[in-house]
């Protein structure tokens, strides 16, 4: 039986590293402005998977190719299995994801920086315990510098606000142990901004609860040690509604039930 | 041959995998060029492709300038096809082009050119949207800003739940407003396209979040309006959450005091009392109407929270007044009895109702403890049965379980 599950464990793994050196061994998408190292082996095109690396789903993809590296190896690690990956190799590409001149990190080769793609390469690098090779206060000062007056984070220099973006920036300056450099108290003033009449939490000041938006909003105030903002009673009881009839849990109430939703 | 069907001919002969990439996109960035007006693109599989009609042999002569037909691309009426077998091909392209212009510091008609292609086919491109920015930002242009805007409603209608495309839009109405632009018809033009947006893309997260965005920049007249056109719509899906939200969050606006244009308090306050009355009505109206929905049920936890605290508010000014609290405490438990003793049907949903009325009393019950005592003692009146025993006979047996797990029910049964 335990061999069996081994199998299933080496299965997926192989999967999940195939799919990584397809997907992520095409060309750059967009050549990055400033001269790099050369490529790197984890950007050789395989030339037998020419087929899949040219398919349009995988092409309309590339921007969240950095996120698309965090999952796969998150799920390599849950199952004891990175060093199925050549760490060098892969911390090679997340920096040539960075830019230097703004802290930040793009979701590919060439595309501009924001916080999602940013906090990702800090998770794959925390993963491989390669935090040194960043200059970790400049990429903090890039996260920090979007905080706004009210407390609240932009995604990206053009200042769209969403509570997913105020917990990944926490969680980002966390793993680099940095929240000192930005004001956390409005940055929990924010988040509790957006808590809802149901005790739920949404995108921005009223918007709809969300679980997903929820996860976000818990986590940031997790971070910062301030869930007693958080009618638990109340907030327990929208999370218990969103259990459907099938067993599943959905996000909001009238909608389907979706695994995702069982994670969070 | 006329000389029509022998230009398609041979583009047909030529087809997708001979023609060159750079040619194909010049030929799709023509055709966007062509028919500014695009309100429609869908990605076609070839065999599709085929059963699209023809020009008649004799309309040659009077054939629109926009109509293109070829193996890869369709355009007429403002309808853009492009054969799916192309787009590998024509997304490299695009790409491609964008970067050397990306690169080239003085080509923005062309950088525009290029990204609103790259972005017809991936509109999730980030950089690409934010180069957009860029070249608008350079020079306040409130024309290629409204372009911008119809850009942003073409991805919509083909990708309604497109973030990057959501939060480009966002940016543009930031731009205008920030020039202090009458924003009144901007505003409500947004508002049209997202009730148009959700008519298509049901409980659209992204698309009412954006409705609800737009309501600080609304006037008070504004917010009335859409709270009254909003009312058909509503009560035609109630089973959309959203919808009921954006009702949530209008209401909230008339109590902020922004809105208030300088009156009095009192007129003020009476104005929103009838109006939350009316909402309370309209709302029983529905759920009497349609058993079983949530949204409904939600919709009412919020209006009674508030109207309650009102009356409380009410009450303790002016103690005279207690049987207004009185009279709404007799009208909520004569819903629930109505609710609970609704004859089976088919569907279950008589069941779904009697879980869900049950579930709104012990909502306010434990939202407003003032109140509390009032309801479980109109309740014992009418029916002898205790709260308690109504949520165990109502609610599934998983719903008990959270129940009794967060304290909620009585433990001794």
């Amino acid at each position: 039986m335990a061999d069996e599950a081994e199998l299933a464990a080496d299965q997926h793994v192989r999967y999940i590293v195939t799919v990584e050196k397809v997907t992520s061994a095409a060309t750059p998408p967009f050549p990055p402005r400033v001269p790099s190292t050369p490529p790197s082996a984890f950007q050789r095109p395989l030339l037998s998977s020419a087929q899949k690396k040219d398919s349009f789903e995988s092409l309309v993809m590339e921007h969240i190719r950095l996120n698309g590296a965090y999952w796969g190896l998150t799920t390599l690690d849950l199952l004891h299995k990175l060093h199925a990956v050549d760490a060098a190799e892969v911390v090679d590409w997340i920096m040539s994801c960075y830019h230097p001149e703004s802290g930040g990190f793009g979701g590919n080769v060439g595309h501009d920086p924001h916080v999602l793609y940013t906090l990702s390469a800090v998770q794959v690098l925390c993963l491989f315990d390669r935090l040194y090779v960043l200059d970790v206060d400049k990429v903090a000062d890039y996260v920090a510098g979007l905080q706004n007056k009210d407390g609240s984070f932009s995604g990206d220099i053009w200042g769209e606000v969403d509570t997913r973006f105020s917990y990944i920036a926490l969680c980002t300056l966390s793993l680099l142990h940095r929240l000192h450099k930005i004001d956390v108290q409005k940055a929990v003033d924010f988040v509790v901004s957006c808590k809802n009449l149901d005790g739920g939490f949404g995108a921005m000041p009223g918007g709809e609860s969300h679980a997903g938006q929820i996860f976000c909003c818990v986590g940031a105030l997790a971070i910062t040690g301030s869930l007693h903002h958080i009618d638990r009673d109340l907030l327990g009881w929208w999370l218990c509604e969103r259990q459907c009839k099938d067993g599943g849990l959905n996000g909001r109430p009238e909608k389907l039930a979706d695994v995702r939703f069982t994670l969070l | 041959m006329k000389l029509q069907q022998q230009e398609s001919a041979a583009e047909q002969q030529q087809g997708g995998e001979e023609q060159l990439p750079e040619d194909l996109l010049h030929h799709f960035e023509q055709i966007l060029h062509d028919d500014p007006l695009i309100n429609e693109v869908g990605f076609l599989h070839p065999t599709q492709f085929y059963s699209l009609d023809c020009p008649q042999d004799g309309d040659s002569a009077s054939q629109p300038p926009e109509f293109h037909h070829t193996r890869c691309f369709w355009c007429r009426d403002h309808k853009l096809a492009i054969s799916a077998e192309i787009l590998p091909k024509l997304y490299h392209a695009a790409r491609d082009a964008y970067c050397n212009a990306r690169d080239a510091p003085l080509s923005p008609t062309h950088l525009l050119r290029h990204t609103k292609a790259l972005l017809i086919l991936c509109p999730d491109l980030l950089t690409a949207w934010n180069s957009r920015k860029m070249v608008l930002s350079a020079e306040y242009d409130f024309t290629k800003l409204k372009d911008e805007l119809q850009l942003c409603a073409l991805i919509l209608s083909y990708s309604p739940k497109n973030e990057s495309t959501w939060s480009h839009r966002r940016w543009v109405i930031k731009q205008v407003a920030e020039q202090h632009q009458d924003m009144l018809e901007l505003i409500g033009n947004e508002s049209i396209l997202v009730k148009e947006i959700a008519e298509k893309s049901k409980m659209n997260y992204r698309a009412w979040r954006h409705r609800c965005w737009l309501i600080p920049y609304m006037t008070r007249k504004q917010v009335l309006d859409e709270l009254k056109e909003s009312t058909r719509w509503s009560e035609l899906h109630v089973a959309d959450n959203c919808c009921f939200h954006y009702r949530r969050s209008l209401l909230l606006a008339l109590l902020d005091n922004r809105l208030r244009n300088g009156e009095d308090s009192l007129s003020w306050e009476s104005e929103i009392c009838l109006l939350w009355k009316e909402e309370l009505r309209w709302d029983e109206m529905l759920i009497r109407r349609y058993q079983g929905r949530e949204s409904l049920w939600n919709h009412r936890r919020f209006l009674s929270h508030w109207w309650i605290q009102h009356l409380l508010t009410v009450e303790e000014n002016w103690p005279s007044t207690r049987s207004q609290m009185d009279m709404f405490v007799i009208q909520e438990i004569q819903l629930l009895s109505e609710c609970l003793h609704d004859p089976v049907d088919e569907f279950g949903e008589s069941r779904v109702q009697a879980e869900l009325s049950a579930l709104y009393i012990l909502w306010i019950t434990k939202q407003v403890p003032a109140v509390k005592g009032k309801l479980e003692e109109r309740l014992h009146s009418v029916s002898m049965r205790k709260l308690k025993d109504v949520l165990a006979g109502a609610c599934r047996p998983e719903k008990r379980f959270w129940m009794n797990l967060l304290g909620l029910a009585d433990q001794s049964k």
